[in-house]
């Protein structure tokens, strides 16, 4: 009999059979379920019209505001003291409201609300971050949310599984980001990633670091794919020591597991990309748009707003100026996020370089908070998303990169191959160690 | 859920996003399948492109490609709007998962078929049976097999949506039962 993938044997588990099929959907238990200002109004609504006395366990429905914080308009600040209010009401455990904010899925890993095994889900899209621990990750409606609240469960379609299996040594400056868009680049939004779960192994994604596997997770929505998932391993058990909220074990993929496809990349031969504006599968390498003039510059959101991401600005900044014609916004995922870049020096060492710091959360990425594009603005960003009017204006036109390229863009006002640079003396990010 | 669907079909000439079933400017409306139907699919084709320009075709089933409704949006007015244009099931050869959740949870059959655009025409009389997954061109006298519609989606539909079948269960305090 073949064996299971990594995402069939969670979906196996967490439904009490002994094995799944893809395309057979199962109701399955889930570990935990996220969701936040804008969305979670209406997914409490729906939870108190289903009938349940309470929800099914008060410390695995986590709440966090993200969009609205801190509120640019009236209209968000109403919405925030209506979430508030309809939070506070059903006695969650675990309220991230301002001044402990973060982008929501970046607060669902780092403190520990996703465990590898199981099942989580949220009301946003970028959910699929969550198999960065080796946990089946899932963005779904506010209708799933509330029945999950309700009952502890949810309803999934088993997928075919893909696997990428990554060889080779990542050469310096080269993040998860990059990977990220090479596979964009490779598979394209609209390919035959709709619906998949997507496994990433190999030597190179042991090498590879936490916050990297977030980033790779992250995008896999933007693929079409159900979830993204990264076998846990040393790294991640160090990453959830004392923060794991329960227990949980090693696990992997069977060695006869059966995969709809399976890839190769050599991260060898894989430098820095950028996505050209509208399109996110319109990838080159960074060579093709050298030179490319640019007025501002954006590291944050849910895919490249960690302590690494400061840690590699500022190797490339420090003790340098960002170009006079560049504004240059960088927003931490979460407080967390903020508060050890500034113990690690990044944050003095980037506002020195003329770097403004956004409040955490999710910032301009929506195109709704300070640091919007206006018209004509020409963005190197290193979000998640590219198409027309992203980021505000729809004259706008935005790149989007690793965080590499953004700093190393903000030197010239152009966009700038990092490996054109001498290697910084305080050159200690851990992202390919 | 009925198990032999007729009527007319639609067929889509191409890739449907799903924010060309719905325009932007609907995004934000009610949930409503009568008030949906009125401007679904306009951004699609130009004739559906003006007050119940699909839905005064009164077909039946839709007919598409890959991923259809994909492109990231979640909004389920895609599936209200359809339901009220009188649509009784889409076949395509493969759907986004946002909307294959939302119209399971609406009820509305999204039958995964390889081959179905070979098979059916704009125009063309289909008969279908979800649960089986037997598909019959009564135009062309074609036959297809289409992947069967799972127990449990059948039971959503009948109980008219996730948020009646769920309130059942939990009324009956049948939530371990879920499996």
């Amino acid at each position: 009999m073949a064996g299971l993938t990594l995402t069939e044997i969670i979906m196996a588990q967490q439904s009490g059979r002994d094995s799944v099929r893809p395309g057979e959907l199962v109701w399955a238990d889930v570990n935990s379920i996220m969701t936040m200002d804008y969305l979670g109004k209406s997914t409490f609504n729906i939870f108190d019209s289903l009938g349940a006395k309470d929800l099914f366990d008060r410390d695995k429905v986590i709440c966090v505001s993200d969009h609205l914080v801190p509120p640019p308009t009236e209209a968000f600040a109403n919405l925030l003291n209506e979430w508030r209010e309809i939070v506070k009401a059903h006695n969650v455990t675990h309220f991230y409201d301002f001044g402990k904010q973060g982008i929501a899925h970046q607060i669902m890993v780092e403190d520990g609300h996703v465990l590898p095994g199981t099942i989580s889900i949220g009301t946003d899209s970028h959910a699929n971050s969550y198999g960065a621990v080796g946990a089946v990750g899932n963005a779904v409606s506010v209708t799933d949310a509330a029945v999950a609240m309700a009952t502890g469960k949810g309803w999934f379609r088993v997928p075919e599984t893909v696997k990428f299996h990554i060889t080779g040594k990542w050469q310096p400056w080269v993040m998860g980001k990059d990977l990220s868009l090479h596979i964009m680049n490779m598979m394209h939004w609209n390919g035959d990633l709709i619906y998949k779960a997507l496994e990433y192994d190999g030597p190179a994604m042991s090498d590879l670091s936490m916050g990297g596997r977030i980033s790779l997770c992250n995008m896999t929505v933007d693929l079409g794919a159900k979830n993204g998932i990264v076998a846990p391993d040393d790294k991640t058990q160090a990453y959830l020591n004392g923060v794991a909220k329960g227990d949980w074990e090693m696990m992997s993929s069977d060695s006869n597991a059966e995969y709809e496809a399976e890839y190769e990349i050599d991260i060898s031969n894989v430098g820095p990309v950028v996505a050209k504006p509208d399109n996110l599968d319109d990838v080159v390498t960074v060579d093709e748009v050298v030179g490319t003039k640019l007025n501002q510059i954006f590291i944050g959101t849910c895919t490249n707003g960690r302590v690494e991401d400061f840690g590699i600005a500022a190797a490339i900044l420090e003790g340098k100026q960002v170009h006079p014609d560049i504004n240059m916004l960088m927003v931490p995922a979460s407080q967390t996020q903020y508060l050890e870049a500034m113990e690690k020096g990044y944050v003095s060492t980037l506002v020195k370089a003329g770097v403004a710091i956004g409040t955490s959360g999710c910032a301009p990425c929506f195109g709704t908070h300070r640091g919007v594009a206006g018209d004509g603005d020409v963005v190197l960003s290193a979000g998640n998303r590219n198409m027309k009017g992203r980021m505000g204006s729809k004259s706008a036109e935005i790149y989007l990169t690793s965080p590499a390229v953004c700093a190393a863009s903000a030197l010239t006002g152009r966009i700038a191959d990092p490996r054109d640079l001498p290697m910084p003396k305080n050159f200690g990010v851990t992202y390919g160690e | 859920m009925a198990n032999n669907l007729k009527g007319t079909v639609w067929k889509a000439e191409g890739y449907v996003f799903a924010y060309d079933i719905i325009k932007q400017e609907f995004w934000t409306s009610a949930l409503d399948k009568e008030e949906n139907s009125k401007w679904v699919m306009g951004g699609v084709h130009p004739d559906f492109d003006q007050e119940n320009g699909f839905k005064s075709n009164g077909y039946s089933f839709i007919v598409a490609g890959h991923n259809f409704a994909g492109g990231g949006k979640s909004i389920e007015h895609v599936i209200t709007g359809l339901m009220g244009a009188g649509i009784k099931a889409v076949i395509a050869e493969s759907f986004s998962r946002l909307q294959f959740r939302n119209a399971i949870n609406y009820g509305l059959p999204f039958i995964t078929c390889k081959g179905i655009e070979a098979i059916a025409s704009t125009g063309d009389e289909l008969e279908v049976d979800p649960i089986s997954g037997q598909i019959k061109n009564l135009s062309t006298g074609k036959e297809i097999q289409a992947a069967p519609v799972a127990p449990f989606v059948a039971e959503v539909a009948e109980a008219g949506g996730l948020i009646s079948y769920i309130q059942n269960v939990i009324k009956e305090g049948k939530v371990d039962e879920l499996r």
